[in-house]
């Protein structure tokens, strides 16, 4: 379904990912992790087109998105769901009106049928009864939600979600875990998860990668991920204080920066 | 120099958006062209009456003080009615629309590309350009010129009442010399100039829009540039189009 080769990206000379390959296979559920700022969102943002890569190659249902025309990209998307680290939502329309506007851009269904499907999406997120809600009036979990309620509106083949369970209570994450797991299972859709929620991960993973600056350190399923002995991974996935992961993000000399 | 490449792309993305796609069947929606329209022209209409009342009076007195002068007080409706119809109506018009619909319809797409929704359009297929951008631009083309034609009317008037009342011409004589001073020509290059700065105004906008980096600051900083860059290519393309139609018409 996807293969990235040999990404590279940088900022301002910043290498952000550094030679990443990733194979994700139709109904996977890929976990991309890593701590903060070590290009998980970049890489998301690279698999759905939305920045070019410096260099390397992202196939994706056998056509490499780097380099094709932006019009025959556009309508590969419609087979795109994303959910935004923000939720993303319109801010000037109802959340009824955000999850019907992929349905209503696409489709020449009957304003009753969207109607229905609006309401099934919002159904499936805990939020049924919101159609009328302003996205200003509601908290930020539900937004999220929300957005995922619209990022599944049209069925897609391929989801994406940057940080699903950020800012939703336990419960709700469980939730949304479940509803994950359901669409690759049943719907038979192929998931691409950001997160650093290592409980969240496990339970919906049926592959991990895990980058550190810019590199893959790790890759494969989450009982093997579980079972390596790297210590920048038994770092992670065990959230400890002390280990290879540094607090700080450049390497120059610490007492060098303070001195000036 | 690449932003006027990338300001040159946008443009013609939207122009195909907004006019060549309709020649193959795919309208932009008329609902959000209309919602656009009223946001843009139709708010727009008291502050460009009232700016364009006040600039026709104080064309009528400024031109009074020197006519009356030499006794030729009478053409003080020929002055006004030239002047606002070729020049002062459709510049006028455009630089208020431009402080106004220009600047806001930057804030809101600024304000979008900060929060994500801009993406959020692009990964559901739905291109920005013609979502976005088609109906704020033909709204703009369409209530532009409406808007002048409004402001034009609004300043002879201005001018009328200075006329009538201080100088003392007859209504009747003042509108007959308004009518007679004013040719077909002076009427459509004023339209054709209030068409070109429509879309000055339309694209500038949206393309700062777009361009906004950053957070609120970001928007702030892109709705002043928006409005500066309008107001200056909006001043630079008259004097273009008054220079070719001087010479040329």
């Amino acid at each position: 379904m996807i293969v990235v080769r040999d990404l590279v990206k940088a900022f301002n000379g910043r290498p952000i990912l550094d030679g990443i390959s990733v194979t994700v296979k139709k109904r996977d559920v890929l976990v991309i992790m890593g701590g903060s700022g070590c290009g998980k969102s970049t890489l998301l943002r690279q698999i759905i087109g939305l920045s070019k890569p410096d260099s390397g190659e992202i196939w994706i249902r056998g056509q490499d998105i780097t380099r094709m025309d932006e019009r025959v990209f556009t309508e590969m998307r419609k087979k795109f769901g994303m959910l935004f680290q923000s939720g993303a939502l319109f801010n000037s329309m109802t959340v009824g009106e955000n999850v019907s506007l992929p349905i209503l851009e696409h489709t020449k269904l009957a304003e009753e049928v969207v109607n229905i499907m609006v309401k099934i999406k919002l159904e499936l997120v805990g939020l049924t009864g919101f159609e009328h809600m302003m996205p200003s009036e509601i908290s930020g979990g539900m937004k999220k939600r929300v957005g995922l309620a619209r990022a599944i509106a049209m069925d897609p083949e391929l989801l994406f979600c940057d940080e699903p369970s950020a800012g939703l209570d336990p419960v709700m994450t469980a939730v949304i875990d479940t509803l994950m797991v359901d669409l690759s299972r049943k719907l038979g859709m192929t998931l691409v998860v950001v997160t650093h929620d290592m409980a969240s991960a496990f339970r919906i993973a049926t592959k991990m990668v895990m980058l550190f600056q810019g590199k893959l350190v790790a890759s494969g399923t989450p009982e093997y991920i579980k079972s390596l002995d790297n210590p920048i991974v038994k770092q992670f996935i065990n959230g400890e204080a002390d280990g290879p992961i540094p607090l700080r993000l450049s390497s120059d000399d610490y007492l060098k920066n303070l001195l000036g | 120099m690449s932003k006027l490449g990338d300001y040159l792309v946008l443009s013609g993305r939207s122009f195909y958006w907004a006019i060549l796609a309709c020649f193959r069947g795919q309208f932009p929606k008329v609902t959000e062209i209309f919602a656009q329209m009223v946001e843009i022209g139709v708010g727009a209409i008291p502050i460009v009456t009232m700016v364009c009342f006040f600039i026709g009076l104080v064309l009528a007195i400024q031109s009074a003080y020197q006519l009356v002068q030499i006794g030729a007080g009478s053409f003080v409706a020929d002055i006004v009615g030239v002047s606002i119809v070729r020049e002062i109506g459709p510049l006028l018009s455009a630089i208020v629309m431009a402080g106004r619909s220009g600047a806001a319809v930057t804030a809101q797409l600024g304000t979008m590309k900060v929060s994500e929704e801009i993406e959020a359009l692009q990964v559901m297929g739905i291109d920005p350009i013609r979502y976005l951008v088609a109906p704020r631009l033909l709204a703009m083309m369409v209530m532009l010129p409406c808007i002048t034609v409004l402001c034009e009317i609004v300043g002879m008037f201005g001018g009328f009442l200075f006329g009538h009342f201080s100088l003392q011409i007859p209504a009747d004589l003042y509108i007959e010399r308004t009518i007679h001073a004013l040719a077909l020509k002076d009427f459509y290059t004023g339209m054709i100039k209030t068409e070109v700065f429509a879309v000055l105004v339309g694209t500038i906008a949206c393309y700062c829009g777009f361009a906004v980096q950053g957070g609120a600051d970001g928007v702030g900083k892109a709705t002043t540039q928006a409005v500066v860059a309008s107001i200056v290519s909006i001043i630079a393309a008259d004097c273009l189009l008054t220079g070719v139609f001087y010479y040329a018409l």
